[in-house]
């Protein structure tokens, strides 16, 4: 058993090649490039693991909890055991890692930070995942926007490369090195072309078909059907980049970070990317433990509000969880967030901190505004409900709504993705559950800036009155 | 991004005699990019971001090419093509300045920086100079949210803008290569 709460000491495991308060300073950071990561103890936790068999890497990663870092949470060790199993020995045909680097939930830069600065990080990560799985190849999908990214990260490839990380030869791939099975893995780069959806697993997958990016509606899932009909695993960068620790160190280390669940539901082990924008004096991607509470990291963390303003509102993690009220400063950032106060989870656990200036109205219109420019379109009440609640909150925004509207927006917002089956992926809830908890959190400011709707009442005062 | 409807019918190809892909984009596709892939379409994406490079957007005729490369229909490429906001099918100006305009931007000061670019520019969001040199639009979140307002013009994001760097980076871009 775990603390259940946040002990206040600061950690850094996925930092510890790049500065980052409170040990060092953002502007210090630089590229950590091959000779000075394994100077650093890098690949070490990769050939630890090639000495095992692949089952007991899974079964390592299984033991430590560890939960999906790219806005779900699913407990990475279960996904890959959906896989089909493979008999040692035998060959199952091309089998893929997908690696999502497309971050592109509005409010997120964390996976950017790895990819800017400690690239082989994820590539380690990458490596042991694709090693426990049996897996053949791994495409790194990264946003077409990250220009910089994409060229630090297909040197840290070739690099990989040429030091027999990945492809046929090299030092770390032949059994007779290390005891374990054969190794052989292929990682390409594959740039995606500016669409939020192929941050949706499947959509993702159909990008890297060459197809629209349009999710697929599961079952199948990926594991079983995925890339090109083939078993294929899905991970966050973040999620991979946790890899070597849980490995290198065993699954205890990484649980003896985080907090234990206190409504019941699974823990939040381990550490967390934290990118906090906003009205905070000094904005930018932190390392915390899970579990840490939003005022702590704001005040003691990120040199509190800016302007000496007062906290109003917060979004947990990307703008799909909905808004955390003015009475909800304190909330933990952890997987417990969704339960106890009413978001839809933690996200990707980049707060975006709002001052008591910040008019709640226009906070969702942008939002309703982002989902209804990246729907994809494949399902009506997602295609058509993000454009009616656009425009309705413009509506609102402008003056010209009526109190009527409100519910009609609230009614709108509540149909689209709470009802299972009626969209395909999850764009919709997110879309959903922003607006809603929005509007519901914030009510009476939305109502100020309504017409009332007014019943009229039939009075006749004074001398011309009949009888 | 969603539902752009494509003028099937009344579509005119413009042609030319030399083709987009060139032989030594060719190469390289069949060198270096499509053994990655499991089949050919894979390489989609990967061969439209090169001439999308290349020409700084995509013409039809390019499509044909590529799609008689990949081993694809014309209908199969222009699909995938329409449905990517980064893939230009009409020339667009030479360097894009494209202003983020999700959460911690539009709350962090994007408005005045747009409107910073379309004063110098003097034109709006969604159009292009007269002279064929800029063209200003404005995306979601670029990931650069704890420096905000971002704003990438082309390859190169710019942190924590203010309005008064505007002009000059603007006079950068022009000096350095575009489309
Ligand atoms: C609309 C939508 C957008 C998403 N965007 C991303 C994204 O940009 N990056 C990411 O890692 N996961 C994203 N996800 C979550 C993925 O579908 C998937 O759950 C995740 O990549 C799995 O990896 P993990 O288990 O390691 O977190 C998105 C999901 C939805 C529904
Ligand atoms: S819910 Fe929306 S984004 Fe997701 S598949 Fe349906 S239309 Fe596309
Ligand atoms: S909101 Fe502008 S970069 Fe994220």
């Amino acid at each position: 058993m775990g603390k259940t709460k946040y002990d206040g000491t600061p950690r850094h495991v996925l930092c510890q090649r790049i500065p980052t308060p409170p040990f060092g300073r953002f502007e210090d950071r630089h590229v950590v490039r091959y000779d000075e990561y394994v100077r650093t103890g890098g690949y070490e936790a990769l050939r630890k693991a090639l000495s095992m068999k692949p089952d007991a890497v899974t079964e390592e990663v299984k033991k430590s909890m560890l939960r999906g870092r790219g806005g779900a949470g699913f407990p990475t060790g279960l996904k890959w055991t959906f896989l089909p199993k493979v008999e040692a020995g035998t060959d199952p045909g091309p089998r893929y890692l997908a690696v999502n680097a497309d971050e592109s939930e509005p409010g997120t830069f964390k996976d950017r930070l790895l990819m800017d600065y400690d690239p082989h990080l994820m590539l380690e990560g990458i490596a042991i995942c694709c090693y426990a799985c049996r897996l053949s190849r791994a495409y790194i999908f990264i946003r077409g926007e990250y220009h910089h990214q994409a060229m630090v990260v297909e040197e840290a490839i070739r690099e990989a490369y040429a030091n027999g990380i990945f492809g046929e030869k090299g030092l770390v791939n032949s059994a007779a090195n290390t005891g374990g099975e054969r190794f052989v893995v292929d990682c390409h780069l594959h740039r995606g072309a500016g669409a939020y959806i192929c941050g949706e697993e499947t959509g993702l997958l159909e990008a890297l078909e060459g197809k629209r990016g349009w999710p697929r509606i599961k079952p199948p899932f990926p594991a079983v059907k995925g890339l090109f009909g083939r078993p294929t695993i899905i991970n966050n960068v973040e999620t991979l980049a946790h890899l070597p620790l849980i490995l290198g160190e065993g699954a205890a280390a990484f649980m003896a970070q985080g907090v234990e669940s206190t409504v019941g539901g699974p823990p939040s082990y381990g550490t967390k990317l934290m990118g906090v924008s906003g009205h905070v004096n000094r904005p930018g991607c932190y390392e915390f433990e899970l579990g840490i509470p939003l005022r702590t990291l704001v005040e003691e963390h990120c040199g509190g509000m800016r302007n000496g303003k007062k906290f109003k509102a917060a979004i947990p993690g990307g703008v799909s969880m909905g808004i955390l009220d003015t009475d909800q400063y304190e909330a933990e950032l952890d997987f417990d967030i969704g339960r106890k106060h009413n978001v839809l989870g933690l996200g990707t656990a980049c707060p975006t901190v709002f001052d008591e200036d910040t008019d709640m109205v226009a906070v969702a219109r942008n939002i309703a505004r982002f989902f209804k420019h990246e729907s994809c379109g494949q399902c009506t009440p997602c295609r058509e409900g993000s454009g009616w609640l656009y425009q309705l909150l413009c509506r609102i925004e402008e003056g010209h709504a009526k109190t009527r509207d409100l519910d009609l927006a609230l009614e709108i917002a509540t149909s689209m993705g709470t009802m299972p089956g009626t969209t395909i992926c999850g764009l919709a809830d997110g879309n959903n559950w922003a607006v809603r908890t929005i509007m519901n959190k914030f009510r009476d400011e939305f109502e100020r800036r309504v017409e009332r709707t007014a019943v009229p009442v039939k009075m006749t005062i004074g001398a011309g009155a009949k009888g | 991004m969603a539902w752009i409807t494509k003028d099937s019918a009344g579509a005119r190809v413009e042609r030319r005699d030399e083709p987009y892909l060139t032989a030594e984009m060719r190469r390289d596709l069949d060198e270096r990019i499509l053994p990655r892939y499991e089949r050919r379409a894979g390489a989609l994406l990967p061969a439209l971001h090169m001439v999308q490079e290349a020409y700084g957007w995509i013409p039809h005729q390019a499509m044909m090419e590529i799609a008689r490369h990949l081993g694809m229909t014309p209908a199969e490429v222009l699909d995938t093509a329409s449905f990517y906001e980064e893939y230009w099918l009409k020339p667009k100006g030479r360097h894009v300045v494209a202003v983020c305009r999700s959460i911690a931007c539009e709350f962090c000061g994007q408005q005045a920086i747009t409107d910073a670019v379309r004063e110098a520019l003097g034109i709006d969001v969604g159009e292009t100079t007269d002279d064929g040199e800029f063209t200003l639009i404005e995306l979601e979140c670029l990931g650069s949210c704890g420096t905000a307002p971002a704003a990438l013009i082309d390859h190169t994001l710019h942190e924590n803008l203010r309005p008064a760097d505007v002009p000059r980076l603007l006079r950068e871009a022009k000096q350095a290569h575009g489309h």
